[in-house]
């Protein structure tokens, strides 16, 4: 049985999505049965590329579309979706 | 923001001679200090080693993004170096790297520092650029190639 689910986040991290969360991200992307698809309004890049999510460009308060795909899809937007809800303090 | 215009191209290596990552980016660190001189090779070293520690920049398809802030650095600074053999930098795919991009930012930079690795990120997702870089016989081939993605948007 597959599904599809498709939610919106906003980047919370005053840094953005920078180097070290985008490849957080690509890792946590990695573990789920699930193709998980990222947008910020335009193309859908994957989520365990960081070169992909890097390109987005994705700072603070930039809406990110989340798409899943597969067994795990449910979890793994709840779980990538909370990763970009997470607010960084700057290092 | 274009990447020739932070770019040291005195600073790029065709052949980097280290083979593992601490040389690697001492070797980085130096050429880059050498080239620019308001650079500290040795802060600028142990910043690279620090970020390093976080998470590898190795970030796949052969390439990383080593990358630091500078405390007292007035704008941001790259260079790019390449490795024939490729180097063992605990990438997150797990193969080596042999296109190596430094980006040095200074401290309070967040906007400029995100635009310039999405903007390295976007040329480096382009297999014909990573294959440019890797078939280049010279630093004049490889500020080319760089040139020309610039151009594209």
């Amino acid at each position: 049985m597959s599904e599809t689910v498709e939610k919106a986040f906003v980047v919370a991290s005053e840094l953005g999505l920078h180097a070290r969360p985008a490849g957080e991200f690509a890792n946590l992307a990695g573990r789920f049965d699930a193709e998980v698809e990222v947008s910020r309004g335009g193309e859908w890049v994957s989520s365990r590329s960081v070169l992909s999510l890097l390109s987005l460009a994705a700072s603070q308060g930039t809406s990110l579309q989340l798409r899943a795909e597969g067994p795990d899809a449910a979890a793994a937007i709840e779980a990538l979706g909370t990763l970009i809800e997470r607010p960084e303090l700057p290092a | 923001m274009k990447i020739m215009d932070i770019l040291v191209k005195d600073a790029v290596i065709l052949d980097i001679e280290s083979q593992e990552k601490d040389a690697v980016l001492l070797e980085l660190a130096k050429r880059l200090a050498a080239a620019e001189p308001v650079l500290d090779e040795e802060r600028l070293h142990k910043v690279l080693i620090e970020r390093e520690a976080l998470q590898s920049t190795g970030i796949g398809d052969g390439v990383a993004i080593p990358h630091g802030k500078l405390p007292g650095l007035s704008r941001l600074v790259a260079s790019f170096a390449r490795s024939k053999a490729g180097v063992d930098f605990q990438s997150i795919d797990g193969q080596k790297t042999h296109l190596f991009f430094l980006l040095v930012v200074p401290e309070h930079s967040g906007g400029q520092h995100l635009k310039a690795l999405a903007r390295i990120s976007r040329f480096f997702r382009d297999a014909s650029f990573r294959k440019a870089l890797e078939e280049a016989s010279s630093t004049e081939d490889v500020l080319r190639a760089i040139e020309e993605e610039d151009g594209k948007f």
